[in-house]
């Protein structure tokens, strides 16, 4: 299995290939939709480049079930599609760069906006070690 | 005003533009890319048409503003390929669910989608509408946002 250092390198690589920005622009924080600018189809390309590197197939629904864990939606949000305090609670797990003043504020529909660099390389991590958390 | 807010539908438009050259470029790189996002009736088309990668750009967009319109983006357990977009005999175009997108749909209240494609100067955009019995993730409040 490759190392935390190889799989942040390669999904470096991957995102610096897919979006066409320098290497010192893509940071651990750097979020990839507001930071680096990435959409859908990027995220796509990103994904198989890290497929194609490291062997770890990630999918990008993957990045939602990372994200939730297994709470289902209307425990992970409000009605309002705030985060929910055990919603929040998993998110920290999963990103803990997020502040704690976002509890009670962050919409479940704007966490995949502070989703880094680090993150995905958390994530394809996870998934190289086949525990799909 | 007058009429409940639980009773009114509710309207939903989603919107996408996709550089067709951004297709290309990933179905030149990994053509396995595009099995994750096309169906195989959705791809065949595509490849029978002079233009294949503005139809599947065209695709890409009007599934991203279908999903756009529905508030989700590619959540937990969805696939592109949930998001069908088919010709009617007429040629118009019309969305298909399939999957965690049509059980989310249904879940939500969905009544009806639509869209409509076009694609020019290396662009493809699509916009999507979509109306609801009731708010969809239940996002009725007004956001200062």
């Amino acid at each position: 299995m490759a190392s935390q250092t190889e799989i942040y390198d390669a999904t470096k690589e991957a995102v610096v290939g897919a979006l066409g920005v320098g290497e010192d622009e893509v940071t651990p924080e750097a979020t990839l939709m507001d930071d680096l600018g990435a959409e859908s189809i990027d995220l796509l390309d990103i994904l198989f480049r890290i497929e194609r590197s490291t062997g770890v197939k990630v999918q990008a629904s993957d990045i939602g079930e990372y994200i939730q864990g297994g709470i289902p939606d209307e425990e992970f949000g409000d009605d309002a599609g705030v985060l929910t305090d055990k919603g929040f609670d998993q998110l920290k797990g999963a990103m803990p760069q997020i502040d704690d003043s976002q509890r009670g504020q962050l919409r479940a529909e704007e966490v995949i906006n502070h989703f880094t660099v680090q993150n995905l390389a958390n994530l394809v991590q996870q998934r190289a070690g086949g525990d799909s958390g | 005003m007058g009429t409940p807010a639980s009773t009114r539908p509710v309207v939903r438009t989603g919107v996408d533009i996709v550089a067709v050259a951004r297709v290309a470029r990933l179905a030149s790189e990994d053509a396995r890319a595009l099995d994750d996002v096309f169906t195989p009736d959705e791809l065949a088309y595509c490849r029978r048409r002079g233009s294949a990668n503005e139809h599947l750009a065209a695709r890409f967009a009007a599934k991203e503003a279908v999903l756009k319109a529905f508030g989700t983006g590619i959540g937990r357990r969805m696939r592109w390929t949930d998001v069908e977009i088919v010709k009617e005999r007429s040629g118009r175009p019309c969305v298909r669910l399939h999957g965690e997108v049509a059980a989310w749909a249904e879940r939500s209240g969905l009544t009806e989608v639509d869209v409509s494609l076009s694609h020019a100067a290396g662009l493809a955009v699509a916009q999507a509408v979509s109306v609801w019995d009731r708010p969809p993730g239940g996002d009725d409040a007004l956001s200062p946002d």
